[in-house]
């Protein structure tokens, strides 16, 4: 395949933090109408290489040159003026302006010297109904969903035309049909000339996106390669990881036992009549497209949402949970799909993040135990390969990827009966997928049972028991293990779903 | 760079600032400052702030803050005063009395922890209204008098010393260290740090937002109890004024001790850093003779310059 001009180069580029060079002697030539792959483990340098070019964080040394032309001082404004725009990995557009301002942000249109809402509305529904997304442009962006805000984030990308566009994990977010919207964007970009670079940790994804891929590991370049050329993901692994990975979703048979979680008849505002149970040694699946009220069903069984009527019952005994604590004391753990924000101490350091529930382990008559403390941290960190410079370091620091490894150790420690996991490899680098896959089989070795809610199928049908389909709040169907296949699952999902309308939001 | 690196880093460069202030003040002062009477002068001048800071640092440390101390000091000092003053109609014992001043300060703390999170009023202005309504309680009680005839060994206390040192100071010292190690090395401090950074995710780690919360408003209004029995002893008197103001030298030793006012972070030592600091500035300008109106101005700007310090070196770390 043949690309214009160069648009980007990099020559030589190193950045250090104080705990790690983050990035190597980073070298990168981008031409237009290319769509250049970026992959590499959790806290390889991805994010950390793409605030460089754009200007978020000021390189050590090296070369950036843009457009034939060297960019010595750069800023997040210098960039923008030179037609770089920047989908991150957690910055959104501005929350509190509408849909329609913040795509004529910083050049409305002006009736005179007042602001033409008018031409403004109806210019950026136009757009929006061209890319079919299906949002009213008057909203502000905090009123709309994640994946919503984060649609509009990269819809811009496309009304801005820039002549470079970064998308960082865009899809960890999105719903099916979103992510296809998402493709045809890129494919429009590329079409009119512009650069992509595309940041994903799901790797079939940077396959059939991306004309070019390259590997960063350690903050180093491994290569860069023809996706054509390479032929498959699986060959990609051993160039991020260093290693094969020989069975992704492998589960080993485990004796199922007695029933450890029963959920009867519950429901709350967003799901009815749900029937759930998880017995020892089991991994109940549960699938549904987004929207369907998974996560509220098991934040509720968590006890950190209210609900109106059921029982739970655990290990045999009925149970009231009202706040999280009582779900806790009972054996029954919640890891929340949305790490960030519900799960770090972000300013506090990972034996804290850790440890946050775990206390009762490394305490001796209400007194911390420091080097206990440590070690049970230490365990957790090199059992999910988390990259840390120390333990005694903040979260904040942290790649994203590694943030919610470290969310997920804390879960893991705590060790509890029953532990839902919502969504828990989105996000995360392929080794550590196949890590925290083998970490299960340990779960269910010692009797334990999983809940795993997950919205990629193949890890769903590759490691599920059974797989429970929810749909519009409801159970549509449980499906045995024999007849696990995407397009059943899929048609279970959409089983509730009335009008066509919905289902195409839904997808 | 490790947190507690950082932390130590941040409490390092106030070790510093005092360092080059005493060698300072020493120099222009031909060693006056220096002298140990004015050495545990001014330590005893700082401790019944570096005791209301204490109590600051928790309420900031959740990501609030706490206007009613200075109120709660008066209160304090009023409720002994009233109780036991030869004068009045009263006369508790001393340790009875001391027992009911700080149930009372623990009260208004607990009455300003419910209207937060019960009442979900915020914290600033909870605690303004708390102020208030509190000096109020203590001017009409004592119809706005000074209350005297206080026990002997009630008021010797502020004169007592223990190896030299007064044990107004040694209250202080010993307040800190205890405060320090609870949050360090216990759940109170751990489920403090944690409500601080991130509500949410304390909640979903099954601690209990409401009677930590309370917990730790008790802990502050407890702590200025003790800051106005301290005064107490100092004035010889219940004042109805005592500790006016006292909450704005309190926030302002946090603030330069390293606290964000976002929450999630701060420390006692840091704190108590910042308490000596104030006090030295004063107790320099004074021997001096700047214009205590200069100083004024010189401790506010100050305030200013910690914050943006702090803000300065979080950018930079980021770019
Ligand atoms: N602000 C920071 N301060 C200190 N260290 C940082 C900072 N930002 C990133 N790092 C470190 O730099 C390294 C690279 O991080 P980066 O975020 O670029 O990884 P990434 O490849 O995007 O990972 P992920 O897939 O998890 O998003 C990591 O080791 C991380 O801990
Ligand atoms: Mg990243």
């Amino acid at each position: 395949m043949s690309f214009g001009k160069e648009i980007l180069r990099l020559d030589n580029i190193n950045k250090s933090f104080p705990a790690v060079k983050a990035l190597d002697q980073v070298n990168l030539s981008v031409r237009a109408g290319e769509v250049r792959g970026l992959v590499g483990e959790n806290g390889a340098g991805k994010s950390t290489l793409i605030k460089v070019v754009t200007g978020a964080y000021i390189k050590d040394s090296g070369k950036m040159i843009f457009e034939d032309k060297e960019v010595s001082r750069n800023s997040p404004i210098i960039s923008k003026e030179l037609g770089i725009y920047a989908v991150y990995q957690d910055v959104m557009v501005a929350q509190d302006l509408s849909v329609a301002e913040n795509f004529f942000l910083g050049n409305q249109p002006k009736k005179g010297p007042f602001i033409d809402w008018g031409k403004m509305h109806r210019e950026s529904k136009k757009f929006l109904e061209e890319i079919e997304v299906d949002i009213d442009v008057k909203r502000s962006i905090k009123e709309l969903s994640a994946a919503e805000g984060k649609m509009i984030t990269i819809a811009k990308a496309l009304w801005q035309n820039p002549k470079l566009v970064i998308f960082d994990e865009p899809t960890a977010v999105l719903t099916r049909n979103e992510t296809k919207i998402l493709f045809r964007i890129i494919k429009n970009l590329r079409g009119k000339g512009s650069a992509i670079i595309y940041i994903s940790h799901n790797l079939e994804e940077v396959f059939d996106t991306c004309d070019t891929v390259t590997v960063l590991k350690d903050g180093a370049v491994v290569g860069t390669y023809a996706t054509e050329e390479l032929g498959s993901v699986e060959k990609l692994i051993p160039l991020m990881v260093g290693r094969t990975i020989e069975e992704m979703y492998y589960k080993k048979e485990v004796a199922i036992g007695q029933e450890l979680l029963r959920v009867e008849n519950l429901s709350g505002s967003r799901f009815q009549n749900i029937t759930i149970n998880v017995k020892a040694g089991e991994i109940l699946g549960i699938f549904g497209l987004v929207g369907a009220g998974r996560t509220d069903i098991a934040r509720a069984i968590f006890g950190a949402d209210k609900f109106d009527k059921g029982k739970i019952i655990v290990n045999g005994k009925e149970i009231s949970i009202r706040k999280p604590k009582d779900s806790l004391k009972s054996g029954v753990g919640y890891l929340p799909e949305d790490r960030r924000n519900q799960g770090t101490f972000a300013q506090q350091d990972i034996e804290f993040n850790v440890n946050a529930i775990n206390l009762d382990k490394v305490m001796k008559a209400g007194i911390l135990n420091y080097k206990k403390a440590y070690e049970q941290t230490k365990e957790y960190v090199d059992k999910l390969s988390i990259k840390i410079g120390s333990v005694y370091q903040k979260v904040s620091d942290l790649s994203g990827g590694n943030q919610q490894k470290v969310v997920i150790a804390r879960w893991l420690c705590r060790n509890p009966d029953v532990l839902i996991f919502d969504e828990p490899t989105a996000g995360i680098d392929v080794g550590t997928k196949a890590e925290i896959y083998r970490l299960f089989n340990e779960i269910l070795n010692q009797g334990k049972g999983i809940i795993l809610i997950s919205s990629y199928l193949p890890e769903l049908i590759g490691l599920s028991d059974r797989i429970l389909v929810i749909s519009n709040g409801m159970v549509a169907g449980e499906v045995k293990k024999k007849d696990f296949s995407e397009e059943y699952l899929l048609t279970l999902a959409m089983k509730n779903i009335v009008s066509k309308e919905k289902i195409r939001e839904a997808v | 760079m490790k947190s507690n690196q950082r932390k130590a880093f941040a409490e390092r460069n106030l070790l510093i600032i005092l360092a080059v202030m005493a060698v300072y003040l020493t120099i222009a002062t031909k060693g006056n400052f220096s002298s140990w009477d004015n050495i545990t002068n001014l330590i005893r001048q700082s401790s019944i702030n570096g005791v209301v800071a204490i109590g600051m640092t928790l309420i900031i440390i959740t990501g609030g803050i706490d206007l009613s101390v200075g109120s709660i000091v008066g209160l304090s000092g009023m409720v002994y005063a009233l109780l036991t003053s030869n004068r009045g109609d009263i006369q508790m014992t001393s340790s009875l009395a001391i027992i009911l001043a700080l149930g009372a300060s623990a009260l208004i703390g607990l009455a300003n922890g419910v209207a937060v999170h019960k009442g979900k009023v915020p914290p600033f202005i909870a605690t303004l209204g708390m102020m208030t309504l509190v000096r109020g309680i203590v001017m009409y009680s004592s119809s706005g008098r000074m209350i005297s005839g206080l026990p002997m060994g009630f008021r010797e206390f502020s004169v007592a010393t223990m190896l030299g040192i007064p044990a107004l100071a040694w209250t202080w010292i010993f307040l800190a260290i205890f405060m320090a190690f609870v949050l360090k090395y216990t759940m109170y401090g751990r489920n403090l740090y944690a409500i601080g950074s991130n509500i949410e995710a304390a909640r979903l780690s099954g601690i209990n937002i409401g009677s930590n919360l309370y917990k730790f408003y008790v802990t502050a209004g407890l702590f200025s109890g003790i800051a106005g029995l301290m005064l107490g002893t100092r004035m010889a008197a219940g004042v109805p004024t005592g500790g006016q103001g006292y909450e704005l030298d309190a926030i302002a030793s946090v603030v330069i001790g390293g606290a964000s006012l976002s929450g999630g972070v701060g420390s006692i030592f840091g704190t108590a850093l910042g308490a000596l600091i104030i006090q030295t500035l004063r107790n320099g300008g004074n021997l001096l003779g700047v214009d205590p109106f200069i100083m004024q101005i010189i401790i506010g700007a100050i305030i200013i310059l910690a914050v943006f310090f702090d803000q300065y070196l979080k950018g930079r770390k980021a770019g």
